[in-house]
């Protein structure tokens, strides 16, 4: 029977336009699993004030 | 030397240097050993994915013209360099050993490229790595994958693999490497090399062939960590064109290593390394390790990393997410053209939410503030960065969803910069890694503490056995 995280990463391949052969899908199911499972430490809150790492820096090149 | 033929391993850059300062051998001399060498390992190595024959020859008869009229540009003027073919250097493919990219000829020069050629150094040829820098060794690819100069069974670490099995074998006394998650210190770690992964920043990565934005690091792989000083005092500095690069002055390199380790505070990261799976060898080397330097006259201190699971969480979140990006429209149009294992590990990038991706790049904020209160009480870290001796080729991990780098990405997250050295041997013969790390831009701290390491420990003058190399 059919999962959530089946039909997740069924979902978010299909909407990234990228196709998976179908004797891949097992091992590339088990795959996005064992990803999630690493994420899940992600979901843990975090204060509003921790902003991305990333942001832009304009002062960047300004000599 | 002879220049006649491999029978040896090229000096280091700091060696041939000073032997062409002195007149006892010329760029073109140097230049035909690193192409003899070269010629005579390549099949059994795979460490390059092309030989540049006539342009090294002509750039060395130039070199050598420089030098003779009293024009030296400098200790790297003449000295051969290898890049990992991601790299650009004008009329050259730039293929990242991928199918997708044998037809790409440069058509300039990657900002650290023309450093190094106005450093007057000599290109000997483009370095396998793995596809893109990323998937893994694999066997359904244009080239074959690198093999290790210390026993060619087992794998070179990756990505920057043929940059790291050019350098143990002697054919370059410095290869070019990139570093997403760990990709010029595993090479060096298991080939026994030294590695710098530079402050993200620090290096410009114009025209590199990028993995993920937001991680890449640009940086040397040398035999020892004098020449990983000499080529970063050539690579580092601000280029405008770099969107990441810093605006940060640079210093001398070669004045830090002339400083002891007397005073330094260093923090042994001893319980994160066992988080990380460190094995008994590796942990005792590095308890060795972080002994000589208490020897040296460092102080000791062990200190406390953040739960290593933050660490992969944010690294894969962000990696995967920014691959995809970036390899998204050939994953839809001609996925076929990618190895299996790197096509794989790219689509998943797909299943990473935006909400995780911006989750991730805030953790990794408050991250990097931890590491960097580390520094408020010591000088230098010291930690691991493999969890013990390079593993067997072919028993690589092939499967789409690979094991997380446990040691080594996280400063690919926090950015700081760390180099990764020898420390010892396995007991079948593998080198093992010591990986030291110091505050952002801070790598003079890095190279002063690896090279008095270095000098006491002494595993540089080992070799790999290529005499005994299977014909």
């Amino acid at each position: 029977m059919p999962t959530d995280s089946d039909s997740d990463f069924a979902a978010a391949v299909r909407r990234a336009g990228v196709a998976i052969p179908p004797e891949r899908r097992a091992e590339m199911q088990h795959a996005y699993e064992r990803m999630q499972a690493l994420l899940k430490v992600l979901d843990e809150p975090l204060a509003y004030e921790d902003e991305p790492a990333q942001l832009p820096r304009y002062d960047r090149g300004r000599r | 030397m002879s220049g006649q033929g491999p029978a040896g391993p090229l000096p280091t850059i700091a060696e041939c240097g000073r032997r062409i300062a002195a007149g006892e051998v010329s760029p073109v001399e140097l230049t035909e050993a690193a192409l003899a060498r070269a010629a005579a390992l390549n099949d059994k190595l795979c460490a390059f994915i092309e030989i540049t024959a006539d342009r090294a020859r002509a750039a060395a008869r130039r070199a050598e013209r420089e030098i003779a009229g009293g024009r030296r540009r400098g200790p790297l003027h003449g000295v051969p360099y290898g890049l990992k073919d991601i790299y650009d250097a004008m009329g050259l493919r730039t293929t990242a050993h991928s199918r997708l990219l044998l037809d790409n000829v440069a058509a300039e020069d990657a900002c650290t490229t023309a450093r190094l050629e106005a450093a007057g150094m000599v290109l000997i040829g483009k370095l396998a790595t793995h596809e893109f820098a990323t998937g893994g060794p694999a066997w359904d690819l244009p080239f074959p994958p690198a093999r290790n100069p210390w026993n060619t069974d087992h794998f070179t670490g990756g990505s920057s693999s043929g940059s790291g099995a050019a350098v143990a074998a002697g054919i370059l006394p410095l290869a070019m490497g990139s570093d997403t998650g760990g990709s010029i210190r595993l090479p060096a770690a298991y080939c026994g090399t030294v590695g710098l992964k530079p402050t993200y920043g620090r290096v410009s990565r114009r025209g590199v062939v990028p993995l993920a934005y937001s991680l890449d690091t640009c940086g040397p792989l040398t035999w020892t960590v004098e020449d990983a000083a000499l080529a970063l005092q050539v690579l580092a500095g601000h280029d405008p064109r770099d969107p990441g690069s810093a605006d940060v002055p640079v210093p001398d390199y070669a004045a830090a290593l002339r400083q002891d380790s007397k005073g330094l505070r260093i923090g042994y990261a001893r319980a994160f390394n066992q988080d990380g799976g460190v094995g008994a060898e590796q942990a005792a080397a590095l308890d060795a390790a972080a002994q000589v330097l208490a020897r040296l006259g460092a102080e000791i201190v062990e200190v406390k990393l953040p739960p290593n699971d933050r660490f992969q969480a944010v690294c894969r979140a962000i990696s995967h997410s920014e691959s995809f990006a970036i390899h998204q429209r050939d994953l839809q149009t001609r996925p076929e053209l990618y190895a299996r294992v790197t096509r794989e590990r790219l689509t998943l990038g797909a299943g990473v939410t935006a909400g995780q991706y911006v989750r991730a790049q805030r953790l990794r904020r408050v991250l990097t503030a931890k590491v960097d209160a580390l520094f408020e009480h010591c000088d230098v870290l010291i930690a691991a960065v493999i969890p013990g001796p390079a593993p067997v080729l072919e028993e690589t991990d092939q499967r789409p969803w690979r094991e997380p780098q446990p040691l080594s990405s996280v400063f690919n997250v926090t950015g700081q910069p760390c180099i990764a050295q020898p420390c010892g041997f396995a007991a079948n013969g593998l080198p093992l890694s010591v990986q030291f790390v110091g505050r952002a831009f801070d790598e003079a701290s890095v190279l002063r503490v690896g090279h008095a390491y270095e000098q006491a420990a002494a595993w540089t003058a080992r070799r790999p056995p290529l005499a005994t190399l299977p014909q």
